[in-house]
């Protein structure tokens, strides 16, 4: 099996890209591969803990939770980038990576395969 | 170098995808770049490079109430498992246009 690094750059919540990133990295998952998912910009939202489901909105902490019990799934988000939009270590998930993008690019390069998934 | 381009908007793409050099090129339609696969023909052809490999998102397509019966023939409707086969096993390098 391998390693599949994910960076993703969009919001949790009214586009469709963070929703593919995340069921994408499901999939490698549940096929016996490691994914390391990247979160910049408004997709660092996601590492926020006591995230509310509500119906008409995609819910995706829940799959991100069961990914972290896998063993195989590591989630890291932008610090920089979390902090400007006031996303601060106390209300970040326990599980969830608070790292520069040093992280991402030492991922990318560990990686078998990257994708690198934009704003829509 | 086998190169697979994800098309996730239902614009054309096509300044991006006719400059692709690729010794294998595949073109993944998911999110809103499922529409493709419906279009017309002239549509179609005019997109799409005669070599490459066609595939459709099924997930895409069923929360858009697109029937399989709709999607051109030259597209293979996949789901996220065999995405992930694809970017494994058919090819080395991912675009996301």
């Amino acid at each position: 099996m391998g390693r599949l690094t994910i960076g993703s750059f969009s919001s949790p919540a009214g586009t469709m890209s963070l929703d593919f990133a995340i069921k994408l990295a499901e999939a490698a998952i549940n096929k016996g591969h490691a994914v390391d998912l990247w979160l910049s910009g408004n997709a660092t939202v996601l590492g926020n803990k006591d995230q509310k489901h509500y119906k008409d909105y995609s819910h995706l902490q829940k799959t991100v939770k069961l990914m972290f019990n896998s063993g195989r799934f590591r989630m890291a988000i932008c610090e920089a980038c979390a902090e400007t939009r006031g996303c601060h270590k106390d209300i970040t998930m326990d599980e969830c990576i608070r790292a520069s993008m040093d992280w991402h690019l030492a991922s990318c390069f560990s990686a078998d395969r990257v994708i690198m998934i934009g704003d829509n | 170098m086998k190169l697979c381009v994800f098309m996730s908007e239902c614009r054309s793409g096509s300044d991006l995808i006719d400059r692709l050099e690729a010794e294998k090129l595949g073109i993944i339609l998911v999110c809103n770049g499922v529409y493709h696969a419906a279009a017309d023909y002239e549509i179609r052809s005019w997109l799409f490079p005669k070599n490459a490999h066609l595939y459709v998102l099924a997930e895409d397509l069923e929360s858009r109430a697109i029937e399989t019966s709709r999607v051109a023939p030259e597209f293979r409707v996949i789901t996220y498992s065999d995405i992930v086969d694809l970017i494994f096993n058919e090819y080395e390098k991912t675009i996301w246009i």
